[in-house]
């Protein structure tokens, strides 16, 4: 296997992860507003 | 000058936009100094994350200068070695600076030790943290981007970050950092894939780079490696990880958020190094011009990328640069104003009156870096200049005071911060008036400033340690 798939692993885990963050982000600020 | 489309200009210009909106609407969660200094002490998990890691990493100029002329040795040095001591500052100091409630490195020295200790650490602390690299790179991103003069992008920029500094303080930083996170993990991640595509694999980079770039030591010598190793020890004294712990909403939170960053960090890191590795190899395959090393990214996403994605890619530069001047730019303030104004000169104060010193101090700060800037005019001699001195005066009285558990001297540690900056600074100097004929400076004894300076830090804190408790007792 090509070495590269490991790296277009790496940015998908990169962008999958800045997305989950930014979930729990905002699930945070909306309870907040809640409160 | 960058050949951008409109839909590129628009996707700049509203980050910027969104700047002033979070600078407008984040005053009104300011009610207090512990508010405007700590975001009341309610950092989330996930936002103590966003603002680590987009702080933390300011640099990518660097970076990429390095990825592109040494290859995988990048990761070596900027990444594996930090990662080491982030985790130590995970496992032994974080959870410990959040349950000392404290707001800054100076307090914990004053806390050690005493108020002189304090006030010499306020001064290396307003040192360590001048944002002058990341402003100098942010003329140049201007520059690359628009055309303009050095100093126009330099006057701009720093004009959009201390106006929401001014009015948000800490929480006006850490708002504009989430959304500066989000757009420089995005911005440098989709570059990679389409790398992939457009040159192939693996094969395309051994085929078109020298062996080094694909070792991780790429030929360097072992003290050259150090040296960058020992660099990474700056992490234990930087107060932008200080200032997220105290600001952390619980004392279990610093740890966990750290190791998370370590995770983005890691990611990020790979995807940086191959990105300039990437342009060295199409560069030297005779497929893409790069101008410069350390522009090399701007090189490769311009030829790569389509409108849109190329915008979306120059503001997660822009934005890995802002969100380290912007928080740097805060802790110097805070420096001035509660390190020196309120706990030395003026201990009376009340908290509007602190406020407004912090405001005063953040124009000072960005005063301060650019001149600095103009007058180093390089990136990376700012960088090990600032680092090397920081840390040679702050590192040992702080370890010292988390883990020695005997009695201490304050004057050792305030002759050991002067022993270990002087030291080092005399070793730079004349490093400096010794140049090669390749322009390096050459070292007394061929030894980088860092290593005398923390010797002569150490063994003087030793020493007076041992003879002021002896003649106190």
């Amino acid at each position: 296997m090509d070495l590269a798939y490991l790296l277009i692993a790496d940015a998908i885990g990169l962008i999958v992860a800045t997305f989950v963050l930014m979930y729990f982000f905002f699930k945070e600020l909306l309870k907040q507003k809640k409160h | 000058m960058l050949e951008l489309t409109i839909y590129d200009y628009m996707v700049i210009v509203g980050y910027f936009v969104l700047l002033f909106v979070i600078g407008f609407v984040i005053k009104r969660k300011v009610h207090d100094l512990n508010d405007y200094f700590l975001a009341g002490r309610r950092l989330t998990l996930p936002i103590f994350v966003a603002t680590l890691v987009s702080t933390w990493y300011g640099g990518i100029l660097g970076v990429g200068e390095l990825s592109f002329n040494y290859g995988l040795v990048n990761w070596l040095t900027q990444g594996i070695f930090w990662y080491l001591v982030y985790l130590f500052f995970a496992f032994f100091l974080a959870n410990r600076i959040r349950k000392s409630n404290l707001y800054t490195i100076p307090d914990l020295l004053e806390r050690f030790y005493d108020k002189k200790s304090r006030f010499l650490g306020a001064i290396f602390n307003f040192i360590m943290v001048t944002p002058a690299p990341y402003v100098f790179s942010m003329g140049i991103i201007f520059s690359i981007m628009f055309g303009w003069d050095l100093w126009i992008g330099i006057l701009l920029g720093t004009i959009v970050i201390i106006f929401y500094t001014i009015r948000g303080g800490f929480l006006g930083d850490i708002y504009t950092d989430v959304l500066q996170f989000f757009l420089m993990m995005i911005g440098v991640a989709m570059i990679i894939p389409i790398a992939v595509q457009t040159y192939g694999g693996f094969d395309f980079l051994t085929a078109n780079l020298p062996e080094t770039h694909l070792s991780l030591t790429g030929g360097w010598t072992v003290q050259m490696i150090l040296v960058w190793g020992f660099l990474a020890f700056w992490t234990l004294v930087d107060p932008s990880f200080y200032q997220r712990c105290y600001a952390a909403k619980d004392d279990k939170m610093p740890r966990k958020g750290i190791l998370i960053s370590v995770g983005f960090w890691l990611l990020f890191d790979i995807c940086t190094t191959f990105t300039g590795m990437y342009a060295a190899a199409a560069s030297n395959a005779g497929v893409l011009v790069v101008e410069s090393a350390a522009t090399s990214y701007i090189s490769i996403a311009s030829a790569l990328l389509p409108p849109v994605l190329m915008g979306l890619f120059l503001t997660g530069v822009i934005a890995t640069i802002m969100s380290t001047v912007d928080s740097f730019t805060f802790l110097g303030a805070m420096n001035i104003s509660h390190d020196l104004y309120k706990n030395i000169f003026k201990k009376d104060a009340t908290e509007k009156q602190v406020m407004n010193m912090t405001k005063i101090g953040i124009i000072i700060t960005v005063g301060f870096a650019v001149v600095i800037s103009l007058f180093f005019n390089s990136i990376v001699t700012m960088w090990y200049t600032i680092g090397t001195i920081g840390i040679s005066a702050l590192i040992v009285p702080i370890l010292v005071g988390f883990f020695y558990k005997g009695k201490k001297s304050p004057l050792a540690s305030v002759l050991s911060m002067v022993a270990g900056s002087a030291t080092s600074l005399f070793w730079l100097i004349t490093g400096y008036l010794n140049l090669d004929s390749w322009g390096w400076p050459q070292y007394i004894g061929g030894f980088e400033p860092l290593y005398p300076g923390l010797l002569a830090s150490f063994l003087v804190f030793v020493f007076v340690n041992i003879v002021h408790m002896r003649r106190m007792n």
